[in-house]
């Protein structure tokens, strides 16, 4: 009787190499990488144009029994943490609510990231030929799944234990609405898992993980822990304890392509390309999170920026790979000015379109006011003079029938939104690096804020197909779309969203809104 | 106050302002720069602090005098130039239990550079593993 390939090629590895006896995990991880599978027939939902070596490595040797302890003993020290002295010191109480709302965004996008990332990493998995390289990504497989439930269960901690938890819970429901939200899918969904294999890789390992990982999940418990919030530290410092062997894999998946032709013709634009559609936005919105969403800040975002994406990962994972031809990203320029400047800009406009989030923002007190314009010299006269203007116009009253919105329409300020990244901009007042060029395509006009994301869309633009709020609700009233699109709470009519966190400040509802009869209009169609 | 050039607010992140403005924005810094260094981030826990303490900041503080430690929160953040290794044989001996390289890799939060374990040892360094030197299996007698 045959025997099977796998039952041959164990025979074969126990003759040479007999199965250890009283072992440790990395004399069972060598023993086991003498199997040698044939992954010829490997299919794939998105072939890449790459070839992948197979004798590339895991650079952590872990066995499926280590890998599961680790895990266990992780998750035993959060929940127990979570479950037992924070809940009895009332921690989620003791939250800034500023920084109480910033959770409900951070929390809430990163579990779509991971929840995405499972299906990234098994595509890679069936895209990889070698052994120890699948190895790893199977593990990170695992532990996608595991981050998910882990953002889903601090956002489900604060909204049980702490204070409004509205937009803790069910924030999906607003995803037709919210601007943030699409942005946040192309970063977190379309560019992890749709596409040349490799790229999504670059996209997810090399630039989402070991790049953006590092401000999103590590220096984001800084921010935490200065605003009172010891849930996150706890949750998000464990995720990150997998996302080193994340950065691994990434690392082997360029590794494994070094030696191949392709590398040399398509990897600095895969990069670039990757690079600039994470930065696009992670940028302003970390840092809009981090600056405009906490009470004490813990040091200007363009810092943080500067030392975990420009010095670290830029000269330590990027510039190390220079004489194998990678090179600095083409975008890194606009890139910095983006870091600078971007979510000062992108804070302006999500304050206009408050009502349609899911989380309360607060316009900069005077105190913070000072401290903007100390590290971001000219901030006051864009932007802090603005807000002045609106505050005095009542943009926190309902009775007031004033949204920062009108201010854009009087001022000929039109917003208008990215096509390939989905950020919504406003050319003729930011400092950022946005600039507007239109482009027609199939009878419809399609708005672009920069080079970067023109390229990609003209290499495919049917990729970039997902309409944006002002196509989708054009010539609709604002309160109906709210109320259409879930962003209400429970009593049916006071917004999720609100203007300020004041506790005693009274909260909008549909009727504020309908009173000032704003109505969707696409700046497009005025071109 | 340290002066080391690894430190978390050295060089330029020293700067305020205008002056912070200028360097940032300056010609040479619109490209990446290669760097030897490497970052480790480590979730503070009993043991972690431990190591921290009584072995990188203690017993084996010599063996590599660019290391810097700095404390912020919830974690450990340390930079040095090279490489960074833990010996967990040594932890184990330190802790009086068993306490593995996988053990020490439930905290070890984020890692910038090549980081690997061979054996009980964890090592983080800025040779590109894999393309200029081998990636070594665990060799027993």
């Amino acid at each position: 009787m045959a025997i099977s390939a796998a039952t041959k090629a164990a025979t074969d590895a126990l003759a040479v190499n007999r199965a250890p006896v009283s072992v440790g995990a990395q004399e069972v991880h060598r023993w086991m990488q003498s199997f040698t599978w044939d992954f010829e027939k490997n299919r794939t939902k998105y072939s890449t144009k790459y070839k992948m070596a197979n004798d590339t490595k895991e650079q952590f040797k872990l066995i499926a029994k280590e890998y599961a302890r680790m895990e266990s003993v992780k998750d035993e020290r959060q929940f127990g943490s979570l479950q037992d002295v924070l809940t009895r010191v009332d921690a989620a109480n003791r939250v800034h609510p500023k920084w109480n709302e910033s959770m409900k965004v951070i929390s809430n996008f990163l579990e779509v990231g991971e929840y995405n990332a499972i299906a990234a990493t098994g595509m890679l998995w069936d895209s990889a030929t070698a052994p120890e390289q699948k190895n790893g990504y199977l593990g990170q497989v695992l532990d996608e799944i595991r981050h998910t439930n882990q953002c889903g269960y601090i956002n489900y901690y604060f909204a049980k234990q702490g204070q409004d938890a509205a937009g803790h819970n069910d924030a999906r429901r607003t995803r037709a609405i919210g601007p943030l939200w699409k942005g946040m899918k192309r970063v977190f969904s379309d560019g992890f898992i749709s596409g040349d294999a490799v790229e999504c890789s670059i996209n997810l390992q090399l630039v989402g993980e070991a790049c953006f990982t590092n401000p999103l999940i590590v220096a984001v418990t800084e921010w935490a822990s200065a605003n009172g919030d010891e849930m996150t530290p706890t949750v998000f410092l464990s995720i990150e304890t997998d996302e080193l062997r994340h950065m691994a894999n990434g690392y082997q998946t360029v590794v494994s392509i070094a030696n191949d032709a392709a590398a040399s013709k398509y990897l600095n634009t895969d990069l670039n390309n990757a690079f600039w559609t994470q930065q696009k936005y992670f940028t302003p919105v970390l840092g809009m999170m981090f600056e405009y969403g906490s009470h004490f800040k813990v040091e200007p975002w363009v810092k943080t920026w500067n030392r975990w994406v420009y010095e670290d990962w830029g000269g330590i994972w990027i510039g190390r790979l220079g004489k194998y031809g990678v090179q600095s990203p083409a975008s890194l320029r606009d890139a910095k000015k983006d870091a600078y400047w971007a979510h000062h800009d992108l804070f302006m406009i999500a304050y206009a379109l408050w009502p349609t989030g899911f989380f309360r923002l607060t316009l900069p007190t005077a105190e913070e006011a000072e401290w903007y314009e100390a590290n971001y010299p000219g901030w006051y006269d864009m932007y802090g003079k603005v807000y002045e203007e609106w505050k005095a116009r009542g943009c926190e009253d309902p009775n007031s029938g004033f949204l920062p919105l009108q201010w854009f329409i009087e001022n000929n300020h039109p917003i208008y939104i990215d096509r390939v990244s989905q950020v919504p901009f406003c050319p003729s007042y930011c400092k950022g690096a946005s600039t507007l060029r239109v482009l027609e395509f199939n009878g419809k006009k399609h708005s672009f804020s920069d080079q970067w994301g023109e390229r990609m869309w003209l290499s495919e633009p049917e990729r970039y197909e997902c309409q944006n709020i002002w196509e989708q609700y054009e010539g609709r009233e604002l309160s109906e779309v709210i109320a259409e699109g879930h962003g209400v709470r429970s009593d049916g009519k006071t917004l999720i969203s609100q203007p300020h966190t004041n506790k005693d400040g009274r909260l909008w509802t549909l009727d504020d809104i309908k009173k000032i009869n704003c109505v969707f209009s696409d700046p497009l169609k005025a071109l | 106050m340290t002066t080391s050039s690894n430190a978390y607010g050295a060089g330029i992140m020293a700067k305020t302002g205008k002056a912070f403005a200028d360097e940032y924005f300056s010609e040479e810094n619109q490209t990446v720069h290669e760097s030897n260094e490497v970052v480790l981030v480590l979730k503070k826990s009993d043991e972690i602090n431990s190591v921290v303490h009584e072995i990188l900041l203690g017993d084996r503080k010599a063996d590599n005098p660019t290391l810097i430690v700095e404390d912020r929160a919830g974690y450990w953040w340390l930079k040095a130039t090279g490489k960074i290794e833990i010996d967990c044989t040594e932890v184990s001996e330190l802790l009086g239990k068993h306490f593995s390289v996988y053990d020490l890799l439930v905290d070890v939060s984020s890692t910038i550079g090549r980081a690997y374990t061979l054996g009980e040892t964890f090592t983080i360094t800025s040779e590109l593993m894999g393309l200029d030197v081998k990636l070594q299996d665990l060799q027993t007698a």
